[in-house]
């Protein structure tokens, strides 16, 4: 059905080589741009000074061969659009540089090789691609392993469809990045993937590389709904919270019992035996020991407190509430404990723990200092994010820079990657969209998604405007 | 994803809280009567029936509009006069299919009054008999600028009943039912069927069965007004000997006004081969029709548009297929358009269907025209419903459903700043705003 595709985009890189004519105004002050303060580990930028060896050698840089990312061109200047930096307001006239997948300037004007492609993007607006912290697209019907409330041995890896036409789609709504979790069902759901929409390649090649690993919790309603109705624990919130109780003392205690032989393995003593080994427990184990990101589905305001009690006791942090439609009622105690929220701007009502959603949870949350996030929890709206993003300036002044940072820099946080992607900036992937007209708008359209610096949708093509899936027809 | 899930908590059909009681009754304590003479001054008045007015003069008196014009516009004395120079004025907006009033919270079936699944054919179901006028979702429709809407039952039956216009307020149901039984939906998108297995195998299993038990109804209701033609014609000749009158029949009746054409049918298929049969069995039975969805049916609109009937476009949010571009379904409501074929845009929703405007928005994107854009969710759905001598423009006549905004109606940023509905002004209050005020400190 989907062939890997070789020659579309080689095609075209080769006839424009062959024009001959790709040269940029050269400017002689590179207006290079500071990462994120953000980054904590920011990806070191090339070391290389652009357009001072035009005769350098482009193809294949060795760092693209080591991460294997598909760089179809080292070189790529996007120039004359109005851009949205998210981290350094917007720069009318710019330009950025792209290279060997990584944006290597960005400013008024920018220095890049002579034989770089360059995009003529005059009129239009530019973005760092749309991150959705919150989806279950391309699992197929495989999201809630919903047998047991505790399932954190779960793998999204091992259903993750890389074929599934929602890539595509949110792709060509601008999203460069998906956080693909387990659903609601289970207090403790499974572990999630990270992807990019790098529609077309294998499996793998839609991984985030080096992406943190998050683990799905949830609360309320659903689980004590689906165990409930079989008249299994948990029935009840008392039910739903002391399965994760009792599941973090049982993993304790299998901690201990680990910390106990490694002791005596340390000893010398060669008799020891090791523990029989649990997935399960390794997971919660995991958790305890702060290695996964921990990601919950709430809503009701009693339960943020439960949750960050439970924290609390059993020392692990959460990296973010979802959905989390009455933070507003307690924004100031979830800005204290460092937690995000990723929410929708306006769902509510579909179930009695949503019932006292309202359209300004964001911009209360985000008065008290609450990082915010806009997700879509759906097919339908991860397609359309830039249009849930200009919906929520209009909920409480929202200003433009913080609302595009609830589309871009706050998921990409949420989903521990911000130091790779989410903003504009020197040394980020560059994962770019180009927009018809201003983004946080009814009626813009993305033109073209880069990721790593690569061409992965183009508006203007005919057919399903992808460059790197071969069409039937 | 939500849809799906609204539906499986529905089947499982729990035991759930009551519902949080509401804050306050929908119907608005206006602070502005529609016996005040209001003039709106300086804005930017988008009429859809002739054109745009920069700087315009709107008055409204008793309930209606009684001037609309340029800043030279007379004002009455003591009118009130609200300035709203560089904001947008518009007529209220029409969704042309909610479920506003037939669900609080549709996860509790309690307060659910959706639909009755026990037949197919339940046109002498009405909402008005369902339809909670208090529900929390009108206020938070109405001030984004909604303000009359169709609500109709779900569509899992072939006839799932008669839809009502509503006005989005007033002091009672009485009040904002302003016309009941104004169509009938007739469901034709598979999802009629009763094919859970063949274990639990129920009539109408498949497409035909659908087909062949609503053409037998609307026999029978053929059959049935005959029947009544027949015996009023003997009661008048000699009541004496008219014997008994036939068996009142209410389902039958409820039929009546589609057979002989005097109220539209909905007619709802996606797929291009469903659209077909529905037209066709339209055809059969001489039925005014207002076309509904056409989500995938994008090889057929040539025929649709040499039907000339209207179509209520959309959800432009549903997926397209497999092998469809991303646009295909977001491109529809231009292709129709483009065609000549009157479109409607509907929210199909009641939580959300104050979003309706953004669909519209988002269809612009896709090569429809602003304007058709915006009068597909004012002139034309007042004219596919019948009420375009009272809504769906700014003249002078029509009822005073006017909204004020900083900006373009069809836009996500736009601020709805002024409501008036029946003529007086609707506080910008809901349940929602009541929640934000009690936690924004």
């Amino acid at each position: 059905m989907l062939r890997r595709p070789h020659s579309h985009w080689v095609m075209v890189l080769v006839v424009l080589l062959a024009l001959g004519s790709l040269v940029i105004a050269q400017q002689p002050q590179p207006a290079q741009q500071n990462p994120s303060p953000a980054s904590k580990n920011p990806q070191s930028p090339e070391k290389q000074t652009p357009g001072t060896q035009p005769g350098q050698e482009n193809p294949s840089s060795t760092e693209a061969a080591q991460t294997g990312l598909p760089v179809f061109h080292n070189d790529v200047v996007i120039k004359g659009a109005t851009l949205l930096t998210v981290t350094h307001g917007r720069i009318e006239n710019g330009s950025i540089y792209i290279h060997n997948g990584k944006i290597a300037a960005i400013g008024k004007t920018v220095n890049a090789p002579a034989n770089a492609k360059v995009i003529d993007a005059t009129g239009r607006w530019v973005m760092p691609g749309i991150i959705d912290c919150h989806s279950h697209i391309a699992l197929d019907d495989d999201v809630n392993e919903a047998t047991s409330p505790i399932t954190p041995q779960m793998m999204m890896k091992d259903a993750f469809d890389y074929n599934d036409r929602n890539i595509y789609r949110a792709l060509a709504g601008g999203v460069t990045t998906s956080l693909l979790l387990h659903g609601s069902a289970n207090m403790i759901g499974g572990q999630a993937i990270v992807i990019k929409h790098k529609y077309g390649l294998g499996r793998d090649e839609l991984l985030f590389p080096g992406a943190p690993q998050s683990i799905k919790f949830a609360s309320g309603e659903n689980p004590k709904r689906v165990y409930g109705s079989r008249h299994q624990l948990p029935s009840t919130r008392m039910g739903n919270f002391e399965v994760m109780r009792s599941s973090f003392v049982e993993a304790r205690e299998y901690m201990r019992s680990w910390d106990d032989y490694e002791a005596k393995v340390k000893k010398g003593d060669k008799d020891a035996v090791p523990p029989k080994r649990d997935l399960k427990l390794d997971a919660l184990a995991d958790i305890l020991r702060g290695k996964l990101l921990v990601q919950i589905h709430i809503y009701r305001a009693d339960e943020f407190l439960t949750e960050m009690a439970m924290a609390k006791e059993f020392g692990y942090k959460i990296r973010a509430f979802h959905h989390a439609l009455e933070a507003y009622k307690v924004a100031d105690k979830v800005a204290a404990n460092g937690i995000a929220i990723a929410t929708w701007p306006d769902w509510w009502g579909f179930k009695v723990e949503a019932y006292d959603g309202i359209p300004w949870n964001a911009a209360i949350a985000l008065h008290n200092g609450v990082r915010v996030a806009l997700k879509s929890d759906s097919e339908d709206v991860t397609r359309r994010l830039n249009q849930e993003a200009g919906k929520i300036m209009h909920y409480g002044n929202i200003s433009e820079e913080d609302a595009l940072k609830m589309i871009t820099l706050n998921p990409a946080w949420i989903i521990g990657v911000d130091n790779r992607v989410g903003s504009l900036d020197v040394g980020k992937d560059a994962d770019i969209t180009i927009w018809n007209s201003y983004p946080l708008a009814s009626a813009a359209l993305v033109d073209q998604v880069f990721i790593d610096g690569d061409l992965f949708f183009d508006r203007s093509l005919s057919g399903l405007g992808l460059t790197h899936v071969k069409e039937a027809q | 994803m939500l849809k799906k899930l609204i539906l499986i908590l529905a089947m499982m059909g729990c035991a759930m809280a009551q519902p949080k009681a509401h804050h306050k009754p929908a119907a608005a304590s206006a602070t502005a009567t529609a016996n005040d003479v209001i003039a709106l001054r300086g804005g930017k008045l988008l009429t859809i029936s002739h054109g745009v007015i920069e700087n315009g003069v709107l008055v409204m008196e008793k309930g209606r509009i009684t001037a609309v014009g340029g800043a030279n516009t007379a004002i009455p004395k003591g009118a009130k006069v609200i300035e709203v120079s560089g904001m947008t004025v518009y007529p209220g907006l029409i969704d042309s299919e909610t479920r506003l009033g037939l669900t609080e919270i549709p996860a509790v079936q309690m307060t659910d009054d959706f639909i009755e699944m026990s037949d197919e054919i339940m046109p002498n179901m009405h909402v008005y008999d369902a339809f909670h006028a208090e529900t929390s979702a009108i206020p938070v429709t109405r001030i984004n600028g909604i303000t009359n809407a169709i609500v109709a039952p779900g569509n899992e039956d072939t006839l799932p009943g008669q839809d009502s216009f509503i006005q989005l307020a007033g002091k009672s149901a009485d009040e904002m039912l302003l016309v009941r039984d104004i169509a009938m939906p007739l469901n034709f998108t598979g999802a009629q069927r009763r094919n859970q297995s063949f274990e639990q195998a129920k009539y109408p299993f498949t497409r035909m069965g659908m087909a062949a038990q609503l053409r037998q109804a609307f026999i029978d209701a053929q059959d049935y007004e005959q029947k009544m033609a027949a015996y009023e014609k003997k009661k008048s000749a000699d009541p004496d000997k008219a014997g008994a009158p036939p068996k009142r029949d209410l389902k039958l009746e409820a039929l009546l006004p589609y057979l002989r054409g005097q109220k539209p049918v909905v007619l709802a298929a996606e797929e291009a081969n469903d659209v077909q049969t529905a037209m066709g069995l339209a055809k059969e039975f001489h039925l005014k029709v207002i076309l509904n969805h056409l989500t995938h049916a994008s090889q057929v609109l040539d025929q649709v548009a040499a039907s000339g009937f209207p179509v209520i476009v959309g959800p432009i949010y549903e997926e397209p297929k497999q092998d469809e571009r991303y646009d295909a379904v977001f491109r529809l409501p231009a292709e129709m358009a483009k065609r000549g074929i009157k479109i409607a845009f509907a929210s199909y929703d009641a939580h959300n269907a104050r979003n309706l405007p953004y669909a519209a928005g988002y269809a612009t994107a896709f090569g429809l025209s602003h304007d058709e854009a915006l009068k597909a969710i004012t002139l034309n759905p007042a004219q596919m419903w019948g009420v375009d001598k009272d809504l769906g423009s700014l003249d002078v006549g029509k009822m005073g459903n006017v909204v004020v905004a900083n900006g373009d109606p069809l836009d996500v940023k736009t601020d709805v700043k002024h409501v008036f509905i029946d003529g007086a002004e609707i506080p910008l209050v809901s349940r929602q705003t009541e929640l934000r005020d009690q936690y924004w400190k």
